[in-house]
């Protein structure tokens, strides 16, 4: 049942027209990608070891302003009794709060870039591993990556969106260059993970991968504290993920804690 | 034990983020001893940052708020009010909920309360599931919550369970951000 919602989606969303930023790559034809494959509505949250993380693009900088098309607020329209209400009142907070104002205080640009590791290949090309954050993100890549780690598919436009609205998407690249020729060869996806966040006090981290040939390098380990600190440094104290049983040492080792003080997650589950 | 809902004061309920009243919202977050930090942190009992929580309601993919008429025991303006409309600015607010979101695949939701003096009465239950239905109607059916001990009974009781797959909630818990990095991390 689950797989008929989404097989009525991709076909609702080839009649409208998405909306296609230069950065999230979408096909022409999304229904033979998206309903050949069986979905699962769970996927998203599971840490498994096979995926390590590497945050790719801190989104919240979009230059353009386009996640925040999602985002339901609206400028408060007060009321004309309530602006009469708030100057009578002394110690008021009640304020008309321009959006633009309001999202000036996050607008830094975020648009973070830089080589993580070079090494040399016994070819004689030089590889180098790039930590991206706030930049492209190809939904065509992240497909292909976690088809690479096994997740089950997921319809490519919800996973484009869902990148799009995601607080921080850190990616790694690699990029082979040999030396003696000008040009760069091209960027290859070998890592993601991305966190959804309200701004302020809380986050998730969900989707985190790396890929299998990369693995083993530390390169997850790099990716997570990126986000961390990002989160940190923003002053978003609940940082959360839902790991998998293989991954939970994994992140021991970053600095979570299983169940702390006994909170734990908890999921829906319709009833049909 | 439920009491009847006919028991229960008229409220109204909204999921309109120009209707959250961020001075009242503050009030409530302090009745209800929520913080919005979700882990206990040194100087605890501190009551919501204002600002935080402004940028964390505008942040929110959806936003349910409760109202209920105020009990005005004067009698002079108690028929009148009797005969207004209830709505967002002259109700009072007693109970809220958000969720968080990337507006396609995952939703976690945050900070259910109800003031103390109107729990079970079933008004919790109504902003779980006026927030579930907002989300579904979104198509994002992944839906998690952070519970307590405490908290675990209600979202139970309201469809929630263990993760099917088994996966491990976990939290990061070392300095809090108060503390200054000390370069422990790499790079």
């Amino acid at each position: 049942m689950i797989f008929g919602l989404y097989g009525s989606l991709i076909i609702r969303s080839q009649q409208r027209q998405v909306n296609s930023s230069s950065q999230i790559f979408l096909p022409e034809n999304m229904k033979t990608l998206a309903c050949s494959q069986p979905v699962s509505t769970f996927d998203s949250r599971r840490q498994v070891p096979d995926q390590l993380l590497f945050p790719r693009n801190f989104n919240c900088g979009l230059p353009s302003g386009v996640s925040r098309r999602f985002k339901i607020y609206h400028q408060p329209k007060s009321s004309f009794w309530e602006s009469i209400r708030s100057g009578f009142e002394k110690n008021s907070t009640i304020q008309v709060i321009e959006p633009a104002s309001e999202d000036g205080l996050e607008e830094e640009s975020l648009l973070d870039e830089f080589v993580l590791s070079e090494r040399t290949l016994p070819d004689g090309s030089v590889e180098k591993i790039i930590f991206s954050s706030g930049g492209e993100v190809n939904v065509y890549d992240v497909q292909e990556l976690c088809d690479k780690v096994g997740w089950p598919r997921r319809p490519l436009s919800k996973l484009a969106a869902a990148i799009k609205n995601s607080y921080m998407v850190a990616t790694l690249h690699s990029m082979n260059h040999v030396p003696g020729s000008d040009e760069n060869g091209k960027r290859k996806l070998i890592g993601m993970a991305r966190a959804t966040s309200d701004h302020a006090f809380n986050a998730t981290i969900w989707d985190v991968l790396v890929d299998p040939s990369y693995q083993g390098q530390g390169l997850g380990k790099a990716l997570v504290e990126k986000i961390i600190r990002a989160l940190l440094q923003r002053d978003i104290g609940s940082i959360s993920l839902f790991a998998d049983s293989q991954v939970v040492d994994f992140y021991q080792n970053l600095g979570f804690q299983a169940d702390p003080e006994g909170i734990k997650g908890m999921f829906w589950y319709p009833s049909y | 034990m439920m009491i009847s809902a006919a028991s229960r004061p008229p409220l109204i309920i909204s999921t309109e983020p120009s209707h959250v009243d961020l001075h009242r919202l503050k009030d409530l977050y302090a009745a209800c001893n929520i913080s919005g930090h979700r882990l206990r942190r040194e100087g605890a009992a501190e009551p919501v940052d204002p600002r935080k929580l402004r940028i964390a309601v505008a942040n929110s993919f959806v936003v349910v708020s409760v109202f209920c008429r105020p009990i005005d025991s004067s009698s002079s303006g108690a028929f009148i009010q009797r005969m207004l409309p209830l709505t967002h600015w002259n109700g009072e607010l007693v109970g809220f909920g958000r969720a968080s979101s990337d507006s396609s695949l995952t939703a976690s939701i945050h900070d259910v309360m109800v003031i103390p003096s109107l729990r079970r009465l079933g008004i919790g239950r109504m902003i779980l599931k006026r927030l579930i239905r907002v989300l579904t109607s979104k198509d994002i059916y992944d839906i998690a919550a952070l519970c307590d001990k405490n908290e675990r009974l209600f979202f139970g009781a309201c469809g929630f369970g263990d993760d099917m797959l088994n996966s491990t909630t976990m939290m990061y818990t070392r300095s809090s951000s108060n503390n200054a990095h000390q370069g422990q991390l790499i790079l």
